[in-house]
């Protein structure tokens, strides 16, 4: 090493000497002249270079802390967004992508996940949270010069809930169905939407029926524009130029949607008039990448960065790391990777006529076991998965909320931490025990014992670790069955329709950052609780969680998800196998990055480029 | 001849309609619709939603009524709307696709045309030497490469590395127009172009080499020789003419396969043609822009052999249609 150094300074010496005397010999020859000594340079030896790079640093230091205004940044993703540039409509990731610099909500999330003042200044509350009148900032305009105010407000969420809407293709009615007025208005009944109401240009009121403890979520939706819209039926909003056309799609945000080329480029601009301060970069640019080219093209600067929806791949994080001028931001994702156990299966009647009906399920022989649930919990390495799998970039959850949340209690629950012997001993306690010396479990009944594992292709880390988890479980002594992965749409589709003899399933769910209840998948009646989990102290706690008065304290509600994830972690409807981190990778010449726990997009007006 | 035409056009049309029923029948066989992958974006939509919308879509009718629906409104012009693209029509999502993928395929097949042919007779003329070899070895090479391979190595090598080609995409930039917007398109298209005719230039280089041997060796070209005729009318008169008939029925089938097949190349190379939009809406349950492309296709592969056999009327005049 040392000596290594040595000869490094050694050459570096000659070289000098070398360029002097070639300076010194072909100072008539100009041209070749001043080319040899970048060159001797490029060959010298790290130690030159880092003092190199140290005196570059002291030039460009009083340049980075003043933001330059100015220059372009290229983006990747690597799918294109289906198209539908409109917040009440679009459904995709790729969307939000381009959504997220050109149209702001009333509210906004802060990087605890506390909603904060944006479109709307300020709000007061009624006393049994039925009631929230917002106050509007003055002198926003809309990319085209008219002026935002309540009517635009209004209209946003009247369009969500006009009859029509859902059969145009929206699918945002969570946010408009507990408005006052929702079920005349949605039916047809009426023309005037009572929930929500113009005060006066800057002030408007939302109302709901009942007691709302999310209501702060509720009025934070991207804001569309009245006089764009305001005279379009909402079944031809999809298809209006408004929506589909770059140049023509109107928001108030920090830039403008200016250009595309269809599932190519999409061209950003930015809006000169933005009410919170002009943005430094001129233009952001997000390209179509294949995902195999996207780390070259950021290598050789083509791309400046990648973030959602899904980041640097963490197999790619070494090389990418290793880039001198790329920079790396690593933080959890919102949402995780599960094996359900499928504790009950419905019907075939109620499978056919599509009722969810809890009293009439038929608890699956074996899965419905507590016992072995958690044998099978401690059976499983999943920091082995993590650590392999995902080059340990994510982490091992044990409650199914969102570990950013107020909500996640880690203390709360048990860690399941792999623990064959106590796998083992669980299982002897349920009373699946080896009786024909065949090395595998039998059934407390004495019959042959096989479980199967059945999942969905699309996600490779996951198709990766089902092999795994038949194999973690099979070292317990229990025969699995691994079968054929199928295609994720039939793949739902069998796993919706469960009158089958499936008993575990693997499945991801990405959340919102929204709220953290987690009723709409574990609730026993919801759709999505694939394994038909029924247990009712679990339904009580949700619904405790979420009951006004008490709800209006988060405190109370972190209390009851707190002993929510507790009743989860122990009857164990499904084991969390990992949350995934995302990785963004971008250009150090980007400046003023700061990502919110739910996304990389972040005030970029504040983004800035140093060339 | 035009009634030998008008005769194979009236015979594709039931073939069409039979085509499209198989379509829309095996389609729908596949379990689930356009809507089940849509409903686990988002955990928090009320599936009730996606029921409504399957009302509203017709999506739970049986299937020969949502048959009948979809072929009453094609024969009045009009091929819908795509499911999973909200509010979009098919012939908009079809338009920039198809006239992507038409350049992309002309193109690869110009240059497999003008690599193949040539070197194929050149190593026809002179077996066993150098260049035969060469082009030999290439052949193979060309055939055993998969095509999304080639296509990231060259990548690799000539855009990233040596930034002489774009590596993604049909323009440097939206909104360039006239001469410009030609020159960019066309070098956006140098490497997808090779990679897709990768394997069709080694094929035809192959058959050309053959078939040109084959023909050399035959009576005919030894009375030509035997009558004192030139080497190069010999080759070009004679021999040319009689090789290029089964190229020409290869180049009848590949029209077809290189607007339908070029979804691996497309992929690599970010080239939004019809490849990936059909690859994309058979996984989506899009069953609208499915049954388009899938009749597009068909309708090509028919002008494909058509022209085919059109060309080798002109080719060999002994072949006559009436």
């Amino acid at each position: 090493m040392f000596k290594h150094y040595k000869n490094g300074i050694a050459i570096l010496i000659l070289l000098f000497l070398l360029s002097v005397v070639l300076i010194a010999c072909n100072s008539d020859t100009d041209e070749a002249e001043s080319e040899e000594p970048d060159n001797t340079e490029e060959t010298e030896d790290p130690v030159e270079e880092e003092t190199d790079d140290g005196a570059e640093e002291e030039e460009e230091e009083p340049a980075s802390d003043e933001p330059q205004s100015g220059g372009t940044l290229t983006g990747a993703m690597d799918t294109a967004p289906a198209g539908v540039f409109n917040p009440i409509f679009y459904e995709e990731a790729y969307e939000d992508n381009i959504l997220a610099f050109t149209h702001e909500s009333l509210l906004s999330q802060n990087e605890n996940l506390g909603f904060e003042a944006n479109l709307a200044k300020d709000w007061t509350i009624n006393d049994d949270n039925t009631e929230i009148t917002l106050t509007l900032e003055e002198g926003v305009t809309w990319h085209d010069g008219e002026p935002f105010t309540a009517e635009d407000v209004v209209y946003t969420y009247k369009a969500m809930a006009s009859p029509g809407y859902v059969e145009a293709g929206g699918v945002r009615t969570e946010y408009v169905v507990r408005l006052v007025g929702y079920e005349a208005f949605n039916s047809g009944e009426t023309d005037e939407f009572e929930g929500v109401v113009v005060e006066d240009d800057y002030t408007v009121t939302f109302k709901y029926t009942e007691p709302n403890v999310t209501i702060l979520k509720d009025v934070a939706f991207p804001i569309i524009p009245e006089h764009i819209f305001g005279d379009v039926p909402v079944a031809e909003i999809p298809s209006h130029p408004a929506t589909l056309n770059a140049g023509e799609v109107i928001g108030t945000g920090p830039f403008v949607f200016s250009e595309m080329l269809e599932r190519e480029q999409y061209v950003l601009t930015k809006n000169a008039d933005y009410w919170k301060a002009e943005p430094y970069l001129d233009q952001i640019v997000w390209r179509i990448v294949d995902q195999s080219v996207m780390l070259g093209l950021l290598e050789n600067g083509e791309i400046d960065f990648i973030a959602d929806p899904n980041g640097v791949p963490a197999a790619d994080y070494e090389t990418v790391a290793a880039l001198d001028h790329i920079e790396i931001i690593e933080q959890t994702d919102f949402g995780y990777q599960l094996m359900g156990f499928k504790t009950n299966h419905r019907t075939d009647a109620d499978v056919e006529s599509g009722t969810i009906e809890p009293d009439n399920w038929v608890p699956n022989e074996d899965m419905s076991e507590q016992l072995v649930r958690q044998a099978f919990a401690y059976a499983i390495d999943r920091q082995a998965i993590v650590d392999n799998l995902l080059y340990g970039h994510g982490s091992v959850i044990n409650a199914p909320i969102a570990q950013q949340f107020w909500a996640y209690d880690e203390s709360a629950v048990t860690a399941y931490e792999y623990d064959p012997e106590k796998a083992n001993s669980l299982l002897d306690e349920a009373g699946y025990v080896d009786t024909n010396d065949d090395g595998l479990r039998e059934t407390p009944d004495g019959e042959e014992w096989v479980v199967n594992i059945n999942y969905p292709t699309g996600n490779q880390l996951r198709e990766a670790s089902a092999p795994i988890l038949a194999q973690f479980i099979e070292e317990v002594g229990v025969q699995v069955d691994l079968r054929q992965p199928k295609e994720m749409t039939a793949y739902v589709e069998d796993l919706t329709n469960d009158n089958t003899d499936w008993d575990i399933y693997l499945i991801g769910w990405s959340l919102g950052s929204g709220d953290p209840d987690p009723s709409g998948l574990w609730k026993s009646e919801a759709a999505y609780n694939f394994g038909r989990w029924n247990n009712p102290e679990s339904d009580q706690l949700m619904l405790e969680a979420m009951q006004a008065p008490e709800a209006f304290d988060q405190d109370y509600r972190a209390e009851k998800y707190s002993e929510w994830q507790s009743v989860f972690s122990e009857d164990l409807p499904a084991l969390l196998l990992y949350a995934q981190n995302k990785i963004y990778g971008f250009n150090e010449r980007l400046n003023g990055v700061a990502p919110m726990p739910y996304g990389f997009i972040n005030d970029p007006h504040l983004w800035w480029v140093s060339e | 001849m035009y009634k030998y035409i008008i005769r194979r056009i009236l015979v594709f049309i039931p073939m069409l309609f039979i085509l499209t029923i198989m379509v829309f029948g095996l389609a729908q066989l596949a379990p689930g619709d356009a809507l089940t992958g849509q409903s686990l974006a988002d955990p928090n939509v009320d599936p009730e939603v996606y029921e409504q919308q399957r009302e509203a879509l017709g999506l739970n009718d049986p299937i020969p009524v949502q048959y009948g629906r979809w072929i009453s409104s094609v024969a009045q012009g009009d091929l819908g709307n795509s499911l999973v693209f909200n509010g979009r029509s098919v012939a908009e999502l079809i338009e920039s696709r198809f006239a992507n993928t038409l350049y992309l395929g002309f193109f690869s097949l110009c240059i497999t045309i003008l690599v193949s042919i040539p070197i194929g007779i050149y190593s026809a003329k002179r077996p066993y030497s150098l260049l035969d070899y060469g082009a030999t070895g290439f052949g193979f090479l060309g055939l055993a490469i998969p095509n999304f391979f080639f296509g990231l190595i060259a990548i690799y090598i000539l855009s990233i590395k040596l930034g002489w080609f774009p590596a993604q995409g049909t323009m440097s930039a939206p909104g360039v127009t006239g001469f410009e917007a030609f020159i960019d398109r066309i070098h956006h298209m140098i490497l997808p172009g090779i990679t897709l005719g990768l394997a069709g230039t080694a094929t035809y280089m192959r058959y050309m080499r053959s078939e040109v041997l084959d023909v050399l060796g035959s009576d005919y070209i030894r009375t030509a020789r035997a009558k004192g005729m030139s080497d190069s009318s010999v080759l070009y008169k004679h021999t040319l003419r009689n090789a290029l008939i089964p190229i020409i029925t290869l180049m009848g089938f590949e029209i077809g396969v290189l607007l339908g097949g070029a979804v691996i190349t497309e992929q690599v190379f970010q080239y939004p043609g019809l490849g990936t939009l059909f690859l994309s809406s058979v996984t989506n349950r899009d069953y609208p822009v499915v049954m388009a492309i899938a009749m597009i296709l068909g309708i090509l592969i028919l002008i494909g052999n058509l022209l085919a056999d059109i060309f080798y009327s002109i080719i060999d005049p002994r072949i006559r249609y009436d």
